[in-house]
């Protein structure tokens, strides 16, 4: 079932709404996916690590999330790339160097160049495929039908829900002590004077929230009952059940033979 | 037995300031009260006190208690506190669970957490949101409504809780004139049963709906009794100054209600000039 994004908020700011097997699949089915992933980019060689990289991205490209792929890999991988290749292709000296282009670089810095880019492609482009195909509140009511405690639910909804109201009332915390005289323009040490005039209200505020906040979730009876009603929860099957049981049996095996091949 | 029992309530943030001061007040089930008062008159305090979110942390009484059917607050389980009362606050952004993505989700999340049939969840909520006027922001992001809006949604939510009191604190401040309306109407015509505290600082909203008033001064009840009888108290003139006061005979006159209770209608100007005779006063043009 595509899930539109809720008008007039940026919560969910990677999902990309759509109808791909992708976005119909369990949200439980895709956190066990991503696991599998996070596992093998550190056990696979280089090369697994790149090609598991370049399968999770033609998978998010098939999916209709081509654009936040490219976008996120390259914003991360270009800086990281020009880093480990001055660290280790030139200044570390991992011998085997030759020249390349008049720079002297080690062959054995570029390939660990390459092993480290590799799982971290590899580790993004999984996590990219979940959080592109998966709605933020498709994955609480996954959570919520699967009988997860709802304080972790909650764990994950409120940073995203609360950010945008935290960020309003640090601008007005801002734009108030700026109109009481508060120099915020002026040079580092001028600002960073001033940096307690504008965090203390925010902290205090924050604080006030949360106790607040618990009031409010205390008086819709959160964790009244062990167990939430989920309206509208997430499809599952029984193949997506076995699935999830043969990826995280796999998972061991995994370490295992990762373990071995080294 | 009375559903909440005040009894001799103390309480004040600091020390020998008292915010309430010797408060007993007995509410029964289905009563509609308002509990009106100016800035500072200690209505926030009392409402929390009356909706159980009072005391906590520090925040103790130092004299007195409040009773729902006899046990204090905090002999009730999570559930049943839940199904007396709800409470909705002031500040709008402050009534968001902050669990839920769209206005839908917030208002069925109460149900929800009661682990209440689905059927039963989303008829609650259609109801509610019937009553709050939000068919058409079900899918918006509930941080992303505007203050009225927010507690439009804060109510339904506490709404749908079913409950069997619901405690209001300047519920309609946000409000635009329609919603606020709309909101009025609705909670007048609201089926018996559900008590209804509502604390304002404004007279007009609560005269609508309530049947009972408190006036609230300086951390005393200084009246309890009908409309009419509030009305022509010298403290509400002096709180609330006489325009308001004719404001709100005339809005009560246009409305087919008199203060004390419902009256066949009659004309406006003869309802502000028969309050201007209850007050002895001049009633400005």
């Amino acid at each position: 079932m595509a899930v539109a994004r809720p008008s007039g908020s940026d919560h969910a700011l990677l999902y990309v709404p759509g109808t791909s097997w992708l976005h119909r699949l369990n949200p439980m089915t895709k956190l066990v996916a991503v696991l599998w992933i996070a596992v093998a980019a550190f056990v696979l060689p280089t090369a697994g690590t790149i090609a598991l990289a370049g399968l999770a991205a033609a998978t998010g490209i098939l999916a209709g999330a081509g654009k936040v792929f490219a976008r996120r890999l390259a914003f991360t991988l270009t800086p990281l790339t020009v880093a480990l290749f001055v660290v280790h292709g030139l200044l570390v000296g991992h011998g085997n160097q030759t020249d390349w282009f008049g720079l002297t670089v080690s062959r054995d810095g570029i390939a660990f160049m390459f092993h480290i880019l590799g799982r971290i492609a590899a580790l993004l482009a999984g996590s990219l495929l979940f959080v592109t195909t998966t709605h933020p509140a498709r994955l609480l009511k996954a959570l919520d039908s699967k009988g997860f405690p709802p304080g972790m639910a909650y764990l994950i909804a409120s940073p995203l829900l609360l950010l945008d109201p935290f960020t309003t009332r640090a601008r007005a915390i801002r734009e108030a002590q700026s109109a009481r005289g508060l120099d915020l323009n002026g040079s580092l040490m001028t600002r960073i004077r001033a940096f307690p005039a504008l965090l203390m209200p925010l902290i205090t505020l924050a604080l006030a929230d949360i106790d607040h906040r618990a009031q409010v979730l205390d008086g819709r009876g959160f964790r009244a009952v062990p167990r939430r009603t989920v309206l509208d929860p997430p499809p599952d099957s029984p193949a997506q059940l076995w699935a999830r049981r043969l990826i995280l049996i796999s998972i061991p095996f995994q370490i295992a033979g990762g373990l071995l091949w080294r | 037995m009375a559903l909440i029992e005040v009894d001799n309530l103390t309480f004040g943030y600091e020390p020998d300031a008292p915010v309430l001061d010797g408060i007993t007040l007995e509410i029964a089930e289905g009563e509609r009260i308002a509990i009106l008062g100016g800035n500072g008159s200690g209505k926030s305090t009392l409402a929390q006190w009356i909706a159980g979110w009072l005391p906590r942390g520090a925040h103790k009484a130092s004299q007195g208690e409040v009773r729902v059917n006899g046990t204090t607050w905090q002999g009730l389980d999570a559930r049943t506190r839940t199904e007396t009362v709800q409470f909705v606050g002031q500040v709008p952004m402050q009534q968001l669970s902050g669990f839920a993505f769209t206005v839908w989700d917030e208002i069925v999340f109460g149900p929800g957490n009661l682990g209440l049939p689905p059927d039963e969840i989303v008829a609650r909520a259609e109801r509610a949101v019937a009553m709050c006027n939000l068919a058409h922001l079900l899918e918006r992001d509930p941080f992303s409504l505007s203050g009225g809006e927010q507690q439009r949604l804060s109510i339904a939510a506490a709404l749908a809780m079913q409950p069997r009191a619901l405690v209001l604190d300047e519920p309609t401040g946000n409000f635009d004139p329609e919603s606020r309306d709309i909101l009025l109407a609705q909670m007048a015509d609201l089926p018996g049963g559900l008590t209804t505290i509502w604390c304002d600082v404004a007279l007009g909203p609560p005269l609508v709906v309530a049947d009972r008033f408190l006036l609230l001064d300086e951390a005393r009840i200084v009246f309890d009794g009908d409309a009419r009888a509030f009305l022509a108290h010298p403290r509400t003139r002096d709180i609330f100054g006489l325009p308001a006061v004719a404001e709100v005979a005339a809005l009560l006159a246009k409305a087919g209600r008199w203060p004390g209770g419902i009256l066949p209608p009659f004309d406006l100007d003869e309802a502000v000039a028969a309050f201007g005779a209850v007050m002895e006063g001049t009633i400005p043009a």
